[in-house]
């Protein structure tokens, strides 16, 4: 299920759908979300190291995790892919017990002050994952593979210096490049 | 509140993808709690998350799993979002500080106190507040392993500049440094210490036995 790239996961597009659930409860919506999302967060927490088993279960609860939450997603705070990107991100930190970082990941999340008063603006939120996403594509292939072993493994950076018999400041050097390249793509929008 | 020195991007994305260490995260995250810019920069970070996520490889769900999870809806319905107000942004910082057990205040050298947090941690970062009264100085210093600060309150002063609250310092074995604390106020930081700090003026050398930063 090959995606052109740019074009969204579902028709319609996810965002609507989580507006969807928010509103109506809609479990075909759900339905639909889940079918497009848990094979890609479950390859995501394979890539990380989860079990099939594991990774099943924790690709679940991060769909049920959207549903339950529907009412918390604004497009304000940037696209769907990315926000079930963060969810995957934070059950899977909140795995360890003892271990309080998925809080503090919550809590910054919740400093990001989204005004109710704004209707949610799908197109500038589409245009900047666009962006973004073209912006990963144009990347020297060098800065390509560092973007996906930190963003899809999870890999700290130490751990890909080793993996690619490279020196840490390399490493840290090509991700700043990418970074900085990415975030200029996105300067001229608001 | 003007922020002026800022997490490295690399860090940023180290922070987005959850492979910082908790007392290192606690920091960053202080810092995000003081700087919208670097909110905007991880949300931004996140997008790239999101696309690959988009237009990544998939993995088959199996059989009956889509069934399973649609038949537990009903029992987690979606949670209406609270109208609570939005925590005052003065508040945050320590919000977040406070999530962690703490000890109690220890004099560690003329003018300066430490105070240890509860943080977990599998590769030995110890997290501590500091705090400085105005003018002190602190005994010149350098790193072997990391010291990621947070300024709270205050102001200090180093080879790279000014400090404020909300500032964010990275400092590596690259850096020596004997900071000093703006006059006028005290000041506090957060502090997160992978390996160690080795004083290198003939005070630090004298005190570091009592310091054991």
């Amino acid at each position: 299920m090959d995606q052109p790239s740019g074009d969204a996961l579902t028709d319609p597009p996810p965002e609507e759908l989580i507006a969807q659930i928010a509103l109506a409860q809609d479990k075909n919506a759900f339905a639909t979300l889940f079918d497009a999302y848990a094979p890609r967060v479950k390859f995501f927490l394979m890539r990380q190291g989860a079990s099939p088993d594991s990774a099943e279960e924790l690709a679940q609860e991060v769909l049920l995790t959207v549903w339950r939450k529907a009412s918390y997603f604004s497009s304000q705070r940037g696209s769907a892919s990315a926000w079930i990107f963060t969810i995957a991100r934070n059950l899977r930190i909140d795995e360890t017990r003892r271990n309080k970082r998925a809080r503090v990941y919550a809590m910054v999340e919740e400093f990001d002050d989204v005004d109710p008063d704004t209707p949610h603006d799908l197109v500038s939120s589409k245009e900047h994952a666009l962006r973004v996403r073209s912006a990963i594509g144009e990347l020297p292939v060098e800065q390509q593979e560092v973007v996906r072993l930190s963003f899809v493994e999870g890999a700290p950076h130490s751990e890909i210096a080793q993996r690619l018999k490279l020196p840490l400041g390399t490493i840290k050097s090509r991700l700043r490049l990418a970074m900085r390249r990415m975030r200029k793509s996105l300067e001229d929008l608001a | 509140m003007k922020i002026t020195h800022h997490p490295t991007d690399e860090t940023l994305a180290a922070f987005v993808n959850a492979t910082l260490c908790e007392g290192n995260t606690l920091v960053v995250a202080t810092h995000l709690a003081h700087c919208p810019a670097c909110r905007k920069a991880v949300r931004e970070m996140s997008e790239v998350g999101g696309g690959l996520l988009d237009k990544g490889e998939t993995t088959p769900i199996s059989d009956g799993a889509r069934e399973k999870c649609l038949a537990k809806l009903d029992a987690v319905p979606p949670e209406p979002t609270e109208a609570g107000t939005p925590m005052p942004e003065a508040e945050r910082p320590m919000s977040l500080v406070s999530l962690y057990e703490d000890g109690k205040w220890q004099w560690v050298g003329p003018g300066v106190y430490r105070k240890f947090l509860d943080v977990p941690s599998l590769e030995g970062t110890r997290v501590f507040m500091l705090k400085a009264a105005p003018g002190t100085r602190l005994p010149d210093h350098r790193h072997v392993g990391t010291e990621w600060t947070c300024v709270l309150k205050g102001a200090f002063i180093h080879d790279h500049g000014r400090f404020g609250a909300g500032d964010f310092d990275e400092a590596d074995d690259s850096v020596a440094h004997n900071p000093y604390v703006e006059e006028g106020e005290e000041c506090i930081c957060l502090v997160a210490l992978n390996g160690e700090v080795e004083m290198t003026g003939w005070l630090g050398r004298l005190i570091q036995p009592l310091l054991r930063l």
